[in-house]
Formats: structure tokens, sequence, C-alpha cells
């Protein structure tokens, strides 16, 4: 076994170059698109062109490259009255945090293309999604502005609404289908068995879930920006603020994800064959395109929605939707009782 | 010496040189919102939040004053009348016409029928501008970004009239001693009505999408209640007011121009709270538009017949009045830059979008004046967030900000 | 008729409404997403065409001038200001010192008052507001200046259009075409 044979193997170990292709390359390509997509689609409801002059030739879709450029060649303040290590370190830790769930979503139902073989994978990605948010109040907290700690605070109050919506919302998939390995989810959907239509409860509360946890509208209350300037980014600048706002979107390209194979039926239609492109390729693809629509259905109610005011979201959360979750955790029970998968 | 803002819990002076010292609660987090901040205009307003509700809160006003009344008894009387536009630019004729009026009294002219007719025409285009921005702020206020976009480019239908008009989108310095500077174009009327079918249709727009979106009303409903009494003990004006349930409006109680001989309602809402303002200025913008059919019917069937007052016209040489008949351009005489008004005082109050404004101009015999006092709305109406903000969230303070519709530039003056 | 107060009652909602208000909402975003009505003028590739009485910039016709100083005197910015230079009267062939009047862009707020109190037509607007200048110093003008309308860049670079009143759409952006 030669030294290129052995470099080559560890290039090609599917977790090391999904972490680059699917950690990296993919998110920015999404979040780039999604930005885009965000700023015209709220420009055509608004009855203007939006982003244009960058690239009038596609309707300038490099607009966020050159504000990804402008940023990184902003200056990054770090104010002295900051706890640095916190300051710097949790916008980073959070980036890192907010895609690391990705490892537990199998894009085939191949293994030998997993990023990691589990069994619990959906419990595993729904306790990684958790972990992100607490490096957002760290952040706040490191920043030492009083706008920084509110909008910190604010979120605290938001993790408490959304995530057991989330978790009992989702996990009411697992519950239906009698598994927690996402294939065996997958798989339980064929024939347009989809679990967002035999249980639309339980999707309908995970969509408000997941709108409340990445402060998509109407929830954009820890980022407020007539309250509370940025949030707990207010202090940031430069790159560190453009790492942030990446942040949520990858957030919520990690929830889409998770939606669309817990709720859209994942790859299917599509039945994963032999080789790379069949088994790996066309179904990762069907999976990404499902989790950007859904990404621009949350884009979309931006220019719909105001905000609720922060009580009114934690009373929405805890009174109607919990409730609903319940009900949807119920109603995916009792599918299971009658024996539908 | 003592501090200029106080704590909901007392101010403590402790007595150092040049330093302003309060002692505020324990729990008690001193927030200053502005006058750099994306939600506060150039104005700061101080809140103290126990947790998330506001103890006290406290409006530091000035940020954009201009010493306009100083200013202006050092220029002519004509000169006065761009300045006083700046106070309040996109609503320039309502701001001025009462200085005008005012003027007029002093000087013994009246303005030809026309001419008042067109005061209103241009007044109830900016007074809808004006609501349409108002309404602009509030909806990014509220992080709508649809209501902050759409009623900036309705607004644009209203300042394109304003400025075939007058010659000028904004500042238009329309309304001069003894009538107005422009007689309506060709074609303008129609235009006129094809605006206000079109404002209709978007005002149904508006409801779907921002005054009956649940997630509006659920913001505004019962936030910043001003009851009926203490609206009037703060003396608080225009539709804040009238949404308190009280019915006055200059319009109504104190009539100008020829706003007594048009038919039109003043919609009065009794609950006071931000819900009931926005209303009350979508219902405002409802009777203007009645106004505007009723001045746009006036203006097609009375021939042009001079604007400018009798007393200016009669001496005017066979030139102006051929650009009048040309053009519909009034030229000023050239008596204007220099003329004197004679001594007395008159005191005059017009509606502005933002409530009441009133003047009271003394004069010497001077070519100056010799005091200008303005009272504007929005420094009436700045006193709210001293005793209404308390007891909210902070969250609802965007809210009332804008359902308050405060403009600072036009109460620093 | 004079204007009457109507007392008016915030309607109340329930479930229904706000259901209601959810989905007209959602449609009308919805609506406006897939059919805009956009009327954004894409500055400064189309300018807008100014209508006739559009108080731009100020033009002086020197002949007509008679050297009155009206308009400096009402100048409410002080912009306008009167300058002494010889005047050689083509008729006598004398020459006489005589005030003509300069406009300092700086400090004109547009107010149109000079046009309108000139009580020989001396002064004239140009349809257009939309010029730079780099330095402070180009935006005086001189004599010479004064009687010649600023370089309108936009008018070579870009293409004219107006906006006419709709019903259904507010303001329409029309090309403007065959004139001039």
């Amino acid at each position: 076994m030669g030294a290129l044979e052995i470099l080559w193997k560890i290039i090609s170990w599917p977790p090391l170059w999904q972490l680059i292709v699917l950690g990296l390359i993919v998110p920015l390509l999404v979040v780039i698109y999604i930005l885009w997509f965000e700023r015209k689609t709220a420009a055509r409801v608004q009855r203007r062109i939006g982003p244009l002059h960058v690239s009038p030739k596609i309707a300038g879709g490099l607009q966020l490259l050159a504000d990804l450029i402008r940023y990184s060649f902003q200056e990054i303040i770090i104010p002295k009255t900051v706890d640095k290590a916190a300051f710097i370190s949790a916008p980073l830790i959070a980036l890192i945090l907010s895609i690391l769930p990705v490892v537990g979503v199998p894009f085939t139902d191949k293994p030998e293309w997993f990023p990691i073989p589990m069994d619990y994978s959906l419990l595993v990605v729904l306790a990684l999604v958790t972990l992100s948010p607490i490096f957002l109040i760290v952040a706040g907290w490191a920043s030492n502005n009083k706008f920084s700690i509110i909008g910190g605070m604010r979120e605290a109050f938001m993790i408490t609404a959304y995530e057991l919506i989330i978790i009992v919302s989702v996990a009411s998939a697992g519950v239906a289908v009698g598994s927690y390995n996402i294939v065996d989810i997958v798989h339980a959907q064929t024939g347009w068995k989809l679990l967002g239509l035999l249980n639309p409860i339980a999707f309908f509360t995970a969509f408000v879930g997941v709108l409340l946890a990445t402060s998509g509208f109407p929830f954009e209350i820890p980022e407020s920006e007539h309250e509370v300037v940025a949030g707990a980014f207010t202090e940031y600048s430069g790159l560190m603020y453009g790492i942030n706002m990446g942040a949520a979107y990858l957030k919520r390209m990690v929830y889409s994800i998770v939606l669309s194979v817990a709720f859209l039926g994942g790859w299917l239609p599509y039945t994963p064959g032999e080789g790379f492109v069949s088994g790996y390729l066309i179904p990762s693809i069907v999976i990404m395109v499902k989790a950007t629509i859904l990404m621009m259905i949350f884009s979309f109610l931006r220019a719909v929605y105001g905000r609720y005011r922060l009580d009114q979201a934690l009373d929405l959360a805890w009174k109607i939707m919990f409730p609903l979750a319940a009900i949807g955790f119920g109603l995916s029970l009792a599918e299971a009782y009658l024996g539908i998968f | 010496m003592s501090g200029f803002v106080r704590g909901s819990v007392g101010y403590n002076d402790l007595g150092l040189p040049g330093m302003w010292t309060r002692r505020i609660g324990k729990d008690v987090y001193e927030v200053f919102i502005g006058p750099q901040h994306p939600g506060s205009g150039h104005t700061r307003i101080i809140i103290w939040v126990d947790g998330d509700i506001i103890v006290d809160s406290e409006i530091d006003m000035g940020y954009v004053h201009r010493t306009m009344e100083k200013l202006s008894e050092g220029r002519q009387w004509i000169k006065a009348i761009p300045l006083f536009e700046r106070m309040a630019i996109h609503d320039a004729c309502n701001v001025t016409l009462p200085y005008v009026r005012a003027v007029e009294k002093l000087l013994d002219v009246e303005p030809p029928e026309r001419a008042s007719y067109l005061r209103v025409l241009l007044c109830e285009i900016n007074r809808i501008a004006a609501f349409l921005y108002g309404f602009g702020i509030f909806g990014v206020f509220l992080g709508h970004s649809t209501m902050y976009m759409w009623p900036f480019g309705d607004r644009e239908v209203w300042v394109e009239l304003a400025e075939w008009l007058t010659g000028a989108r904004l500042t238009h310095t329309y309304p001069v001693f003894g009538g107005v500077r422009r007689d309506v174009p060709a074609g303008f009327t129609d235009a006129l009505r094809k605006a206000i079918r079109y404002m209709r249709r978007r005002l149904e727009d508006y409801r779907k999408i921002f005054v009956d979106n649940p997630v509006i009303r659920s913001r505004l409903e019962g936030v910043g209640v001003i009851p009926k009494k203490i609206a009037v003990e703060l003396g608080i004006t225009g539709p804040n007011l009238r949404a308190s349930g009280v019915e006055y409006d200059v319009r109504m109680n104190h009539p100008y121009e020829v706003y007594d001989r048009l038919d039109f309602e003043i919609p009065v809402f009794e609950e006071g709270d931000a819900y009931a303002r926005v209303l009350q200025r979508v219902e405002e913008i409802k009777q203007s538009l009645r106004i505007l059919e009723q001045v746009a019917d006036w203006l097609d069937k009375h021939e042009k017949t001079p604007i400018m007052a009798e007393k200016f016209w009669k001496t005017a040489p066979p030139l102006y009045k051929k650009v009048f008949q040309e053009q519909g351009r009034v030229k000023l005489p050239a008596t204007f830059a220099i003329m004197k008004v004679p001594a007395g005082k008159a005191y005059e109050r017009g509606e502005t979008a933002r409530g009441e404004i009133s003047y009271y101009v003394e004069s010497n015999g001077a070519n100056k004046p010799y005091r200008v006092r303005i009272h504007s709305p929005s420094a009436r109406n700045a006193i709210v967030f001293k005793y209404i903000l308390p007891g909210h969230r902070v969250m609802d303070l965007p809210a009332i900000y804008g359902s308050i519709d405060y403009f600072p530039p036009e109460a620093d003056r | 008729m004079p204007p009457q107060p109507v007392h008016k009652r915030v309607h109340p909602r329930g479930v229904f409404s706000r259901f209601k208000g959810n989905i007209e909402a959602i449609t009308i975003g919805v609506k406006f997403f897939f059919n805009p009505e956009r009327s954004t003028l894409i500055y400064p590739k189309e300018y807008i065409k100014l209508k006739d009485g559009y108080r731009g910039f100020i033009v002086l016709i020197k002949d007509k001038c008679i050297n009155c100083g009206s308009c400096a005197r009402i100048c409410p910015a002080a912009a306008m200001k009167l300058i002494r230079l010889p005047f050689t009267d083509p008729k006598t062939g004398r020459t006489r010192m005589k005030l003509w009047p300069v406009i300092n862009y700086n400090r004109c707020i547009f107010c149109g008052y000079c046009v309108d109190v000139c009580p020989t037509e001396a002064l004239y607007h140009v349809p257009y507001h939309d010029v730079v200048w780099d330095t402070m110093e180009e935006a005086e003008t001189d004599l010479e200046k004064f009687q010649k309308p600023p370089e309108w860049k936009t008018e070579k670079e870009g293409i004219p259009v107006r906006y006419v009143f709709d019903e259904k759409k507010g303001l329409v952006k029309v090309r403007v075409e065959g004139e001039e």
C-alpha cells in the first residue's frame, strides 16, 4: 500500500469529504442562494427589483458574493470591554455546531455513504441541533453591551419555547414508524405515505418550531432591529458578524434537511441504486431540493409578517403550539397502533 | 445642579462637579435608545426596565433643534416660508399655511376663493403623503418590511402630484401671502381622480397585509392605551387625540380656508390604543380622498380666475398677467422681498398630519417678524413617551413610537 | 356642509378572523410575488423626464435682465448674489458698471422665488436637478456660467422615461419617445 493510496483512502473516506462538501461547499451555495432568494422575493412582494447592479444578467445573483467579499475585508473590531476569549470563540463554535447535526443525517440508504452509521440518527440530530443557541447567549453575554444581553436573554427565552416543540413534533415521526433511524423513517414513507401528509399537525408544529428557532418572521425577536439593534451580535463587525448571520441560515438549512427527511420522504420518490451517482449524488440532491423549497417558504414569510412580541411568541409556543405538538405526537401513536407504516 | 433625567426610584445627586449622577433601582436596567439607534429617530428615549417591563421612561428631545423661531426673526417675512417648511418637509403645505394665514391677517388680505381651494388641495395631498410616510416607518418598526415599502411606493403617487402642481417634490413653498403660486396644470384633475381611485384600492391591500394581519393586531391591540381623560390632560393632539375619543380637529372646530364648505367626516375612535391610532389614520386618509374629490370637482367647474389677492394682483404689470394666462404661474410682486407688515399680533392654527400646529406672529411694523412662536404637534405628542410607556414591555416601544407618529425635526424645530 | 365627527369602533376579532387574516395576508403576498407591478426607476440607466414647470436649475437670460436685483433680495438662502461688472451699452457704446446676479448652488434651495419675482422673466428653470459637481467651487456660477444650463450628463447616458398615473398600478413607467 503506497503513500498515495493511503492519502486517497483518507480523502475518499466518506466522513472526511462529506465534511468538506456537505459541511462547507453545499451550505455556502445554499445559503447564498437562499439569501439571494430572500431578498428577491421580498423585493417582488414589495414591488421593487432587489439586488441587480452587481450582475444584471443573472438578476443580481452575485450580490451575496460581493457582500461576502466586503465583509471579509472589513475591520474586525474587538471592543476593550468584552470578554475576548468568549467573544471570539462563541460565533465560531456556534457556526460549527449549527452545521454539525448533518453528520447524523444519511443522504441515502446505502451504508457505505453514511457519514456515521447509527441507529438513533434522528435523536442524535435533534440533540446536536439544540447545542448552538447556547453560544449565541454566550456571545451576547461576552459582548458586555446592554442590547446584546437583552438579545441573548430573548434567545434564551425562545430556546425554552421552541426546543420542546421541535423535539416532540420531529420525534413523533419516529414514533409513527417505530424507529429512530432516519433510513427506516424514509423507507416507511415509500408510496406517498409521507408523514407530512399523514401527520400534518406534527409537520405544522415542527414548521413553526423551526421559524421560532431560526428567528424567522414572524418570530424574529432576538435580533429585532428596532429594539435591540442586532441582538447578541450588536458588538460584532466584519466577518464575525457575517459568521453570526450565516450561522442562523445554516441552522435553518439543517432544520430544513431534518424536516424534509422526517416529513417529506427524504430521497423519495427516487430509489438509490449502486455507485456514487445513483447511490449518493441524486438522493442527496433530492433532499437538498426539498430542504431548499422549505427554506424558500420560510423566506417568503418575511414579506408577509411583522414580528410578534416576545411574550406573545412564548404564549403562542406554549399555549397553542406545544399542545398541538402533543396532539401530533398522539396522532403518530395512533397511526403506529393502527399499523399504517 | 440636578440630574436632568430621573429614574423610577428618584434621583440622588452625589454633588460631583460637572457630573450628573442618578441612582436607579437595584434590578433596574437603564437603556438609552437613540439618538443613534435603528428605532429611535433623531431623538433619545431613555427607558428603565425591570426584566422586560419598562418602569420609567423619559424622552430627551432637541437633537435636531435648528433655532427656527430665532432664524425667522432675522429674515424678511416671505423668506420664513421655506424655512418653516423644513420642520416637516413631507407635510410642507400644512406646516406653513398657518404662518401664511397669520401674516395675511396682519396684512389684511384675503386669498381668492380659487387660491383657498388650491391650498386645501395641496394640504390634503400632503396629509395623505405624510400618513403614508408614517405608515412606512411604523411598518418597519414592527418588522413588517412590506408595509415599509408599499406606503413609500404609493406615497410617490402623491409626491408626483404635488410636484406637478408646485414644481417641487417636497419643499413646495406653495402658499404665499395673498394666494398660491401656481394654478393647476391641464389634465391635473384627471390624474388626481385616478390617484384617488388607486389609493382606495391600495387601502384594501394594506388592510389585508397589515391592518388585519393577526400578528400586527396582536402587537397593537391594547398597547399604548391613552384614555380620553389622560389624552386631554397631556394635551396631545391630532389623530392620536381623536383615536382616544376626543372630537377635536382644527378643520372642524376652527375651520380655515374652505374646509367648512366641504363635506367630510372627522373619524373618532374610542379605544385609544395603538391599533385604534392605525385605524384612525386609515380613516383619515379615506376622508382626505373625499375632500380631494370635491376639490377636483370644484376646480373643474370653475374657470381660471386669479389666485393672488386683489391687493397685489391689481398692480401687476401686463407681463405678469400674460405669464399667469399662459403658464398658470403667479409672478410674485417685487415688493414681497422688502414688504413691511403692519404692527400687530396674530395667532393662527392649522391641522397638519400629526395634529394641530399654531403660530403666534408678532410684527412691529418692520420688514422682518418681531417674534414667531411655533407650537408644533410632535412637540405636544412627545410627552406620551413619558407617561404612557411605563408598564409596557420593551418590545412595545416601537409599536407605541410608530403609532404616535412622532417626528423629531418637527418637535425640535 | 361643514365636517362632522363620526364615532367608530375597532371591530373585534375572534378565532375565525385570526385565521382569515393569516390567509388574506399570505394570499396577497403570493399575489404580488407572482405579479410584482414594479415601478422602480433604474437610475441612471433610465431617468425621469420631468414635466414643464419643474423647479430645477436656474438660468439667466442676460439680454432680458434689467439689473434690478429683486432676485437677490428675495432669495431666502442668500444663494443669489449681485456682482458688479462693466457693461457696454451696444447703442450708445458707453461702458458702465452694472449689478448682475450670479447663483451659488451650494446654497440654493430651489424655491423658485427669484424666477417668480423677476419682472422681465429673465430667469427660467431647467427641468432637471441631477448634476454632480466635484468641488464646491464648481457649484458656484459666474455670469458666463449662469447663462448656460449646467451640463446634464444623465440625459446623454440614460433613457428618458415618464410616469403616468394609472388607476390600477399607481404610477406606470412609460418610455418617452420621439421627443427632441
